[in-house]
């Protein structure tokens, strides 16, 4: 036990400048990218608006919701490509359940579930096979795709009308909520993990076996359980947003989200975490996720081509990580 | 530490050129008010969606001309045939505050929040090509597809002097348009031919040309010495059809109508293969979704259902100028 609060004491120690100058690269890079659009657009006004931030902060949600779920992974050092498969699957669920008159909230849980399931087997997979992540979770890609497509009867699923329908819609119901209510989830949901992955110890073991695992694992921690709690975990994130997607489609959909594990893990990056495990913020994640979509939107209403826009969004990325890796070969001397 | 904020600053200023250079050029100073129209097709690769495009940047050359400035703005989802990207694409337009939206939904219930909040925002939409289940909007300008398959019996029953044995392989279960199709040709073929005797209909060609090609070569295998005539609705199925037919040697031997184009269809109706195609008209689609929207903003009159046209191709009249235009419509004049 002794031990394992040296890599605790380490962190709270250098986090000051830590933190700050992880928090401060990717909020900057958000108001560059805002700006830079405020000044190129017609009207700015428009894309400044209430409407339209509602629009974009609704449009992140699905991102940012797996992001949290990939921080987690990727600051103990794995990386998970079936998000988007997750996704497909835990919303075809859900509107599977929807249908067969279970209560909206009971298939919402049951969508979540299914995404922790997959999650699970995930990391049973990365510890019991000892399949590294990336394979594992690449073939969970086409597992879980598959599973989508078959339970789903290779169409899409068409919903009622419930309130699983008002999750992500730009008017809220009730006015006063402002955005819509899964904005607010995510948020909460943020916050939540924030304060589980700096300030408990189940939090402090995922930086620890993502800086060093053998250290970690000698200091007493039980790597491979902890593994399957991450992905398990994430896991649940990920049917969250699948349920969110098909929220937004309303309708369970086996065909969407293909590629979106890019978009997620992308978020994770530009926000400060590190493939090689170790590092990473969920609010850097979020800024990372609104920071694409502050791009799309922005690009669109330019006027600009989409082939631009996946330039412009694939320089970001690299230039992200170039700005961490000077920053970071600064600090270590 | 410095040095990053250095590098950002540089940063900064380098993507400030860059934009600023990239930044269109349409920007002049705006005399009277012009109208901005988002077209927004399932996809932008195939040569149907180009089509639409280029009718589309017809119809705003041509009003602009008449007087009404009109911008057409093109933007299909970033990933083709993704719903989740058509929906941001709709929700980006809405609030940007574009005068109208053209769209062609990648599916009838998905898109219809995004086209309910679009009109909540003030933005009409106008449904071009497939359906959408809402009310909310200006317009639906699509093929009138029942009347395509209407056309397809009435060539069949006239090439084979309104009797024989018919077979019908249809497309796929679930898809609105083609089942219209269908429905049109054994409707028309019932009650306008009553000597004709449709032998098989209830078989399904699957979502490629492969899966119709074996569909195709089990009913020939079980119908092939009987029948006389063959109908199919799409493009896939007519080309799946058609290789079955090439296969065993009966192409040319039975009366074969199809529906779409390709060049294979041309070709095989030259050597006398493929006795007719029901041709959509994309061009007239794009260039009449746009019209209708223009219209509808200047407060004329607008029907709730538009049909662009369909035309029967055949051996005999395809050499003929508008049906060259109709099969390779002058893309190039309208899309630099």
């Amino acid at each position: 036990m002794v031990a394992e609060v040296t890599p605790n004491r380490w962190w709270q120690f250098s986090g000051s400048i830590q933190n700050w100058l992880n928090w401060v690269g990717p909020i900057l890079g958000l108001v560059l990218v805002i700006l830079i659009f405020s000044i190129l657009m017609e009207s700015p006004g428009r894309y400044l608006s209430p409407f339209n931030l509602r629009i974009v902060l609704a449009q992140t949600v699905i991102v940012a919701i797996g992001a949290i779920g990939m921080t987690l992974i990727i600051v103990s050092g794995g990386i998970d490509l079936s998000v988007g498969s997750i996704i497909a699957l835990s919303g075809v669920m859900t509107a599977l359940l929807l249908n067969a008159g279970i209560s909206p909230a009971g298939a919402v849980a049951a969508g979540i579930l299914a995404g922790g399931v997959v999650g699970l087997v995930n990391g049973l997979a990365i510890t019991r096979l000892r399949v590294v992540p990336f394979i594992a979770t690449l073939g969970m890609l086409g597992v879980a795709r598959g599973t989508a497509k078959w339970l789903a009867g290779q169409q899409t699923v068409n919903i009622p009308e419930t309130w699983v329908n008002e999750l992500l819609v730009t008017f809220p119901r009730p006015a006063w909520l402002l955005v819509a209510p899964g904005v607010w989830i995510t948020l909460v949901l943020a916050i939540m993990a924030a304060v589980m992955l700096r300030n408990t110890v189940f939090g402090r073991r995922i930086f620890a076996l993502g800086s060093n695992e053998l250290a970690a694992r000698a200091c007493g921690i039980s790597t491979d359980r902890l593994k399957v709690w991450v992905y398990a975990l994430a896991g649940l994130l990920f049917g969250l947003a699948g349920v969110m997607q098909m929220s937004r489609l309303r309708q369970g959909d086996p065909t969407v989200a293909v590629g979106s594990e890019l978009d997620v893990i992308a978020a994770v990056v530009i926000g400060g975490g590190s493939l090689s495990g170790g590092e990473g913020s969920i609010f850097g994640s979020l800024i990372g996720a609104l920071i694409m979509a502050f791009l799309r939107n922005g690009c669109q209403q330019i006027g600009w081509p989409n082939y631009i826009q996946e330039i412009i969004i694939g320089a970001i990325i690299v230039i992200a990580v170039a700005v961490d890796r000077c920053r970071t070969s600064r600090s270590a001397v | 530490m410095r040095r990053t904020f250095v590098l950002l600053v540089l940063l900064t200023g380098v993507g400030m050129v860059v934009l600023s250079c990239t930044k269109p050029g349409g920007s002049a100073p705006d005399g009277k008010k012009k109208l901005t129209i988002a077209v927004i097709p399932k996809g932008t690769s195939h040569e149907f969606w180009k089509s639409i495009h280029a009718g589309s940047l017809k119809a705003a050359k041509e009003l602009s001309a008449q007087g009404t400035e009109v911008e057409v703005i093109w933007k299909g989802p970033l990933r083709e045939d993704d719903r989740e990207q058509q929906i941001q694409v709709v929700e980006g337009f809405s609030s940007q505050g574009v005068n109208g939206i053209v769209l062609a939904p990648l599916d009838n219930r998905a898109l219809v929040r995004p086209v309910e909040e679009a009109k909540r925002a003030g933005v009409p939409t106008v449904i071009i090509d497939s359906a959408l289940a809402s009310d909310a909007i200006v317009s639906f300008v699509a093929t009138d597809n029942r009347k395509g398959g209407m056309l397809a019996a009435d060539r069949m029953g006239e090439l084979l002097n309104g009797k024989g044995k018919i077979l019908m392989l249809r497309y796929q279960e679930g898809s609105a348009s083609t089942q219209d199709r269908e429905d049109g040709f054994v409707a028309e073929l019932k009650s306008k031919y009553p000597g004709m005797e449709l032998i098989s209909s209830d078989q399904y060609a699957g979502a490629t040309r492969d899966t119709a090609k074996r569909a195709s070569e089990n009913l020939l295998n079980r119908f092939g010495d009987e029948v006389q005539g063959i109908f199919t609705p799409n493009e896939s199925s007519t080309a799946g059809m058609l290789l079955a037919l090439q296969d065993i040697g009966k192409a040319g031997k039975v009366t074969f109508i199809g529906f779409d184009t390709s060049e294979t269809f041309s070709e095989a109706m030259r050597n006398k293969q493929l006795h007719g195609i029901v041709v959509q008209n994309p061009f007239n689609m794009g260039y009449l979704g746009v019209r209708t929207m223009v219209e509808n903003l200047l407060g004329k009159g607008i029907e709730k259902r538009i049909d662009t046209g369909v035309t029967m191709v055949t051996p005999e009249n395809l050499d003929a100028p508008d049906m060259q235009t109709l099969l390779h419509p002058p893309l190039a004049e309208y899309l630099k």
